[in-house]
């Protein structure tokens, strides 16, 4: 079906007014000077109050990030990143890390209501302003972390009592040092790549959590991002450790306002679990994805890795991607345990001039494990959406297993899907099984559906919605119903 | 940063060039001037390019570079007859013996005397020597001759820097500079031949030598032809072969095309596949590469006219520390086109098969239909298999999917057969005929698919009726 014009002024309309987290808030915010230098490395640092080590391995890996380039291999282009434009700091003023809610910033508090976060403990366990996340259930402990510092964590107490440590990594730093050198760095090594180098460089604030052997987390654990600030790049980096036989669920999600220039978001996430243990993360990532002409929005450049370094452990990765004007991420699983097992299940939507270049990678190092991909791509308008993976048995992985599907839907003809998945068998008794399919939504199933009185839009809605089941059924049942919701804005006015 | 200016040259990146710079003016053609001009462009572009590394896309998991030693002296024609045995020393009984109109090019020239010139002309077939015709290079020549291997559309054509391995291709550009001999082919309108053409590449007696070869063919509006490429080494020391075949089928034509390499163990052979595919043809190809230690098969198609259905499939069988790369660059370019691509390898001791194949679907070109499929059997602990199908696509009324399987026999169907007594060994040996069957099953004559399916029994070292 070839887009008509009125198709392309819906898509034009819907674009700037559909994207409903689009506001900024006024509040007064302390900036590090703009640029990138040793200077401000160390002046991040001494803001947060850092040790010598952590300095040290900052500093590390910025003189590291200044011998490297950019990579160039991904299905996006873009004008390059001047790094010395951007702030690489920026907290609201009012903030010393608050001891309570009551002396959380009230603007602050009202941007998060806002959004659909509640931060009060009341609130989220009278579930009264929880409407938007569907049904907030009760008992989900929130990291909220704005530009680049956390504003508040709830349910320090609750999940205290379990055992399980839930901060801001800065105030790990503080409190539990030991850990955080052990783990930092383990799973994503300062030398990863460009971004994940200049992250940890330039690291501003994330998430810790840390579940001690044999716990089950009583809550499911979540962050919030949100960028505010202008020009400003957001580097957060997430640490999650699941000792012998834990388990957590964790969700995060993200958004920004609505700028005329990009942003840079360049987070590290970083998963260990450990004999037995389980983890689950979840990401509804709906960051500014730019204008109808294909002007501002989120660059984001993730690293996500988990390291299922125990026997039997199990790391899983749920995404869905509606936001960013360019997405460039894979989150892997490193299967280094004897049966172990990591799953990706991932929807990516890209509407507008959204560049997606996104997928997994699957390395399968231990005897007995196993891996699942299941990818959904779904392009709209000018976008281009890429698949990219990596499933690799090595040598001594026997008995590895892998099942890959991915597939894709094309809406209108201007947009692209791609497929790049690349398979390496080392091993003679790894079995490997991939399969991609490319497709429009057939007229047979829109006219089935609009025979019964649906309208166009709403037939495609439900269409994708029946296209990502899979996927969605492997989010928590907090994101369900908003990421169904979301899936139906992303498209709206992307008839073709 | 990148290419295209390299400053390092290893050694046999320098050697190659210094073969050019000796030889250029002895070369085919060398008194025509726009042959002189399309050798030294290609060479250029080679010393701009280097030799491929895996640090090219396109070549990640084939390192040319520091796989291959040192440049070998190009072959020197010594015209010396060759007779039927050396012929079927080479190829083995079934394949040498098809019957087909011959064509020979043998130490890297064109043999008229063990050709069947005449009688494809009778058939209404022209055939002509390449370093004849490149003294005299007809207009319509020009243009195959200066193709590089650029990739037309996707993502990779627009950009700029040499590592995709979408850009110019080293290989074709050495094609290109040094290539001494070959044949070409023509099919008039209409034209339809009553047996395949069947061409023996013939190389390598006594020390080792390089040899460079086009084969060029061009049918006509309707015509059909049932060509066979055959590669093989008359029992020398060493071989380092890059063979290009370029193909343009007129509109409606139908051509069955088959590529059989069984080269000497040290082998290194690098093919180049160049296929333009005008509309509604009917393309059906299909390689079989048991030979060498490195093979490359490169494939590129190109589809430039609507309602072209192109199927092609390959098995590869390797044992011992056998390395065999095929990689598939195939552009939809127009809409309603179909295209098929099945590969199979069988993997044995430390052998490493290699499947990427690209599929671009262009913006225009709704309606195409396209399949993949890469299966490899591994049957020792120490095999490889690397595979990278892609798709880029660019319109959305289209219907295209891809697969991958990586494994081992499976132990249930080999309990089947020994459970109805079968010994162990003709039960493997029957899985794996039957998992290379499916591609060979492709092959539409009978006589090709009985003889390579005979080669298959002879490489799993069983008899089979």
């Amino acid at each position: 079906m070839p887009a008509v014009e009125e198709t392309v002024e819906r898509v034009r309309e819907i674009d700037v007014d559909k994207y409903k987290y689009g506001f900024s808030t006024d509040i007064e915010s302390i900036k590090a000077p703009k640029g990138l230098s040793e200077d401000i490395v160390r002046f991040i640092s001494a803001k947060k109050g850092e040790p010598q080590w952590l300095l040290d391995w900052r500093l590390e890996a910025y003189r590291r990030w200044l011998t490297m380039s950019e990579p160039e291999w991904a299905n996006v282009h873009y004008p390059k990143i001047d790094f010395q434009e951007l702030y690489y700091y920026a907290a609201p003023k009012s903030m010393d890390k608050p001891k309570s809610l009551d002396e959380v910033d009230p603007e602050l508090l009202a941007t998060y209501e806002k959004l659909g976060i509640p931060l009060s403990e009341q609130k989220v366990l009278a579930g009264v302003e929880g409407a938007e996340l569907g049904t907030a259930r009760p008992g989900v402990a929130v990291d909220a972390v704005f530009d680049s510092v956390s504003v508040i964590t709830t349910f320090q107490k609750e999940l205290e009592k379990a055992g399980v440590i839930f901060c801001s990594i800065s105030e790990a730093v503080k409190t539990h040092p030991e850990l955080v050198k052990k783990y930092l760095g383990s799973v994503v090594p300062t030398s990863d790549n460009y971004y994940a180098t200049l992250n940890s460089a330039v690291f501003s604030d994330g998430s810790f959590v840390y579940i001690p052997e044999g716990v089950r987390c009583p809550m499911e654990l979540s962050t919030y991002f949100r960028i505010n600030e202008k020009q400003t790049g957001q580097f957060e980096r997430t640490l999650i450790i699941a000792d012998k036989g834990a388990y957590v669920s964790y969700l995060e999600g993200c958004t920004a306002p609505m700028r005329d220039e990009n942003q840079l978001h360049a987070a590290v996430v970083e998963l260990v679990a450990l004999d037995d243990a389980e983890i689950k993360y979840s990401t509804v990532q709906n960051w500014y994805p730019g204008n109808s002409e294909g002007q501002g929005g989120v660059y984001n450049f993730v690293t996500k890795r988990g390291d299922c370094r125990g026997k039997n452990s199990k790391i899983s990765w749920t995404q869905v991607e509606t936001g960013s004007a360019i997405t460039w991420k894979y989150p892997s699983c490193i299967l280094r345990g004897d049966g172990s097992r990591g799953e990706f299940y991932s929807v990516a939507i890209s509407n507008g001039y959204q560049q997606i270049d996104s997928g997994t990678k699957m390395i399968h190092l231990g005897k007995n494990t196993s891996s699942r991909i299941i990818s959904k791509g779904i392009s709209a308008g000018h976008s281009n959406n890429t698949y990219r993976g990596l499933v690799s048995a090595h040598r001594k992985a026997s008995n590895a297993r892998n099942f890959t599907a991915c597939d894709s839907l094309l809406i209108g003809d201007q947009c692209g899907a791609h497929t790049v998945p690349y398979l390496e068998a080392k091993n003679s008794t790894a079995v490997f099984e991939h399969e991609a399919t490319t497709s429009k939504i057939s007229d047979d199933q829109l006219f089935y559906c609009m025979q019964r009185g649906l309208s166009e839009e709403e037939a495609i809605a439900l269409i994708v919605n029946g296209f990502v089941r899979d996927v969605l059924q492997h989010l928590p049942m907090e994101f369900m119903a908003e990421t169904q919701r979301l899936i139906g804005i992303s498209l709206e006015g992307s008839v073709g | 940063m990148d290419l295209p200016v390299q400053q390092f040259r290893s050694e046999i990146e320098q050697e190659l060039l210094d073969s050019f710079a000796a030889l250029h003016d002895a070369l085919p053609g060398a008194q025509n001037d726009r042959v002189a001009k399309l050798r030294s462009d290609a060479m250029e572009r080679y010393a701009s390019l280097g030799l491929p590394h895996r640090r090219i896309e396109a070549w990640k998991y084939t390192d040319l570079r520091a796989r291959l030693g040192e440049a070998y002296p190009m072959v020197r024609p010594s015209g010396r007859p060759i007779d039927q045995a050396e012929i079927e020393k080479g190829l083995g009984p079934r394949v040498a013996n098809l019957d087909s109109y011959r064509v020979v090019i043998a130490e890297g020239e064109f043999r008229s005397e063990l050709s069947d010139v005449q009688a494809l002309k009778e058939a209404g077939a022209e055939l002509r020597s390449l370093a004849e015709t490149l003294e005299h290079l007809p207009d319509d020549l020009g243009p195959l001759l200066a193709e590089t291997g650029e990739q037309r559309s996707g993502f990779e054509a627009a950009r700029p820097t040499g590592r995709s391995g979408a850009g110019p291709d080293p290989i074709i550009a050495l094609n290109m500079a040094l290539m001494t001999g070959g044949a070409v082919l023509r099919l008039g309108d209409g034209v339809s031949l009553d047996k395949p053409v069947h061409v023996i590449h013939l190389d390598g007696a006594g020390e080792p030598v390089s040899s460079v070869t086009r084969l060029i063919v061009v049918t006509g509006k309707g015509a059909s032809l049932d060509l066979i490429e055959s590669y093989a080494g008359l029992g020398g020391r060493g071989l380092q072969r890059n063979a290009l075949t370029q193909i343009v089928a007129g509109a409606d034509s139908h051509i069955e095309h088959t590529k059989i390499q069984r080269e000497e163990d040290e082998a290194v052979h690098l093919s180049n596949w160049l296929l333009t595919l005008h509309e509604n043809v009917r393309y059906n190809g299909f390689q079989y590469t048991n030979g060498g230690e490195l093979a490359r098969n490169d494939v590129r198609v190109l589809f430039e006219g609507e309602g072209t259905v192109m199927n092609f499939s390959a098995a590869s069988l390797l044992k011992s520390r056998q390395h065999a790369d095929t990689t598939m660059v195939i552009e939809h370019l127009v809409p309603h086109c179909t295209s098929r691509e099945l590969y199979k390898a069988v993997l044995d001791d430390e052998s490493r098969g290699v499947f990427q194949a690209k599929v671009i679907v262009a913006r225009d070109a709704q309606k195409t239909d396209g399949k993949q499929m890469g299966q490899a059997l591994l049957l020792s602990e120490g095999a490889e298999f690397d595979t990278k199908p892609e798709l880029e696509i660019f319109a959305d009324d289209v219907v295209c999917g891809h697969g991958a399987t990586s494994g081992q026999i499976d132990e249930d169907l080999l309990f089947y057969l020994e459970a109805r007594g079968i010994p162990e060994p003709q039960a493997r040996a029957l899985l794996v005929q039957a998992f290379v069957g499916e591609a060979l099953e492709q092959i539409d004559r009978e006589p090709l698919r009985d003889a390579l399916t005979g080669v298959t029994a002879d490489w799993l070292g069983v008899k089979l009726d």
